[in-house]
């Protein structure tokens, strides 16, 4: 089993997602059951290698590493996608959340030269750092889930404003429900995210504070996305900023993401390393 | 299975005489109950205001059904001329009658293809049918298939996407934008008739509320008692469109209602979400310069019936491979009843010819008794087995490739008088 486990590539789940994808496009043109049982079976199978590999990575690459948390978060969506393409199958999943997983992918592999980072030993502040990257993980998913239900939401606003037959093209949620959408992964993601830069500051506070540190383009792009997200919920809440306005700034909010997780890592001092 | 059909839809009888000919209420359960007395037969009518058709079915029975004596029943019991019904029927026998109850149900004889009721429409009539205890085996496996067809076309080919009705295009457009109404205002503006069916649409979906204006508090009122609605003074109009969702307007005013410059006064006031405004008024009430697919979504009625062109045309792309699936169903449907009718006979064919093998077979053994060795036995009872499965082959694959045709029995009848089958 170990050595079949070994034999999985990148290349592997890669391709199934690709062949999935290939196949949804497919569907768009000629809807069948076939064509969606298949892509959900390359799906599947994607998703086990995509673990597996993961798995069997998990020494050489931790979370901390932007490889490490691109591929979790590329395996997040994935999940997501599989769900969603079940319970709702109407709608076009595949063409929003499969290209933002190949090209999570894809910036894992381009970064995977990133700085290596020391192993983590025991004691509190291993704990934080543990505690600092989960959360972040779990914010990163509602920022994905978020741009996902964004560009939902505006295809949606351009389809209204052409004037498209309803029954034409892309099948999406209607706006009512992409908002809402958008709106629970926000809040999903801020306390996490809230949490995840606190959790960073305790760890500072083991390493005593350096002003470089937060000049660090990670820790820089993750506090800029806090701001983003704490102005996107003052807009929602405050200022009942709707729809169009609000799909906007997720999506600044997720370009601000994709920055962190591409930059290198900030190296707490020994110990602290998730 | 002997299967007759006998009926006309509104390609061929007029619709004064459709009314005529119509199975409605208890005439149903009575013509039911006569036609299987009368010809000792499985009976299913479909009547419908676009078609009546009668199916009929006797099977086993040597002698077919006769579609004049069908059509003379059909006058008779609508008290009818015969000649004045005769030309206006079609009848169709065996796969061809298969062929159209499938293509029926499919919807792909309906007055608009792919139109979704006609395959309830078959549902009922074979249920009204088998409740009066006019049908059987034939009836029963036939509108099954039927109706397994019909979701087959449906789900593999897109003939019955969209809506091809304004006012359900429009309420399609509303759910683009909703997805639950029971927190939602819908504003009625005026009393035209042609938004009377649109706001049936859009009642249905249970909004929070439904406010009525009108010029005249009399008609607001008329409305609003029609659709349980509140009655508001037309000069609140601009308030009322502050706390609107979806605004369906019918007024007969000469020129515009509302202008861009007063409408982006009511959205500055208003902080709820996207208003959808279904301008059904001709000529339009409200200055299409307000669309702009965020904060006001308008659709006018040039923009429904767009839409509904649009289906239609798109629906027509759809009717090639839905064909297509009827016809492969078709085959299937007619391969089962022959392989049923055939198969016994053909187990029948071999299990005599397998007996008397043996027994010559065996026979042959008896005489030669120690002259043959073990070899020799398997050698002579292989060459036996060979020559029988060469000599049924002829017959078998002739009854297995006999027409289509479910009643020519012919071969079959031959065949059984040739071997002395039973």
């Amino acid at each position: 089993m170990n050595s079949f486990a070994g034999k999985i590539t990148v290349l592997c789940f890669v391709a199934s997602y690709a062949v999935t994808f290939a196949l949804e496009l497919w569907r768009l043109k000629r809807p069948g059951p076939a064509a969606r049982f298949v892509a959900l079976g390359f799906a599947a199978a994607g998703l086990f290698a995509h673990a597996t590999y993961l798995i069997m990575k998990s020494q050489a690459l931790p979370l901390g590493t932007p490889t490490g948390s691109l591929l979790l978060i590329a395996l997040i969506l994935a999940v997501f996608y599989f769900f969603e393409a079940i319970h709702h199958f109407r709608i076009a999943w595949a063409i929003f959340v499969l290209p933002i997983v190949l090209i999570l992918i894809a910036l894992a592999v381009i970064t995977e030269d990133a700085t290596a980072m020391p192993r983590a030993d025991s004691g509190w502040k291993y704990f934080w750092g543990v505690a600092h990257g989960t959360l972040l993980i779990l914010a990163a998913v509602g920022v994905s889930v978020g741009f996902i239900a964004s560009v939902m939401y505006l295809v949606q606003l351009g389809r209204l404003r052409a004037k498209v037959a309803p029954n034409q093209g892309l099948t999406l949620f209607n706006l009512e429900r992409l908002e809402l959408m958008n709106r629970r992964a926000i809040l999903w993601s801020f306390p996490f995210l809230t949490a995840g830069l606190l959790a960073g500051f305790a760890l500072q506070v083991y390493d005593g504070f350096l002003l470089q540190d937060w000049l660090n383009p990670r820790i820089a792009a993750v506090v800029g996305l806090w701001v983003v997200f704490a102005i996107l919920l003052y807009l929602r809440y405050r200022v009942h900023v709707r729809g169009r306005a609000l799909a906007i700034w997720t999506m600044i909010a997720f370009a601000i993401f994709l920055i962190a997780l591409v930059s290198p890592p900030h190296v707490f001092a020994p110990g602290a390393q998730p | 299975m002997n299967l007759l059909l006998v009926g006309g839809s509104y390609k061929t009888i007029p619709i004064e005489l459709r009314e005529k000919l119509a199975f409605d209420g208890p005439k149903l359960p009575a013509a039911l109950n006569e036609l299987t007395a009368r010809f000792g037969c499985e009976a299913v009518i479909l009547s419908t205001c676009n078609r009546v058709e009668l199916y009929l079915a006797r099977p086993g029975s040597p002698s077919g059904l006769n579609a004049d004596l069908i059509t003379e029943f059909v006058a008779q019991f609508h008290q009818t001329g015969y000649d004045a019904i005769r030309q206006n029927l079609y009848s169709q026998t065996n796969a061809d009658a298969v062929q159209h109850l499938f293509r029926v149900a499919s919807s792909l004889d309906s007055m608009i293809v792919g139109e979704g009721q006609i395959a309830g429409q078959v549902k009922k009539a074979y249920e009204q049918s088998r409740e009066a205890g006019a049908t059987g085996s034939v009836m029963h496996g036939l509108f099954q298939q039927a109706l397994a067809v019909a979701k087959r076309v449906k789900t593999q080919t897109g003939i019955s996407r969209g809506h091809v009705s304004v006012s359900s295009v429009a309420v399609d457009y509303v759910r683009q934008v909703y997805d639950h109404f029971d927190d939602k205002t819908v504003l009625v503006i005026g009393a035209g008739k042609m938004g009377a069916l649109t706001l049936r649409h859009l009642r249905d979906l249970h909004p929070r509320r439904i406010l009525v204006t009108n010029r005249s508090p009399e008609k607001a009122q008329a409305v609003a008692k029609e659709c349980s609605g509140t009655p508001i003074p037309w000069e609140r109009l601009d308030d009322a469109l502050v706390e609107a969702d979806i605004v369906l307007s019918t007024t007969g005013a000469p020129q515009p209602i509302m202008t861009r410059q007063r409408f982006e006064g009511i959205l500055a006031r208003r902080s709820r979400g996207t208003m959808v405004i279904l301008d059904i008024a001709v000529p339009r009430d409200f200055d299409p310069a307000i669309h702009d697919g965020d904060r006001a979504c308008l659709f006018n009625v040039d923009d429904l019936k767009r839409i509904q062109e649009q289906t239609i045309h798109e629906r027509q792309q759809h009717i090639r491979p839905a064909e297509n699936i009827v016809e492969q169903e078709v085959k299937r449907y007619i391969n089962d009843i022959r392989r049923r009718r055939h198969g016994p006979i053909i187990a029948q064919l071999t299990q005599e010819a397998e007996a008397q093998r043996k027994a010559i077979v065996a026979d042959l053994f008896a005489k030669l008794t120690g002259k043959l060795s073990k070899e020799d036995c398997d050698y002579i009872e292989g060459a036996f087995k060979l020559m029988q499965n060469r000599f049924l082959h002829g017959p078998i694959s002739a009854l297995a490739d006999d027409a289509p045709e479910p009643s020519r029995h012919t071969l079959l009848e031959a065949m059984m008088k040739m071997f002395r089958l039973s």
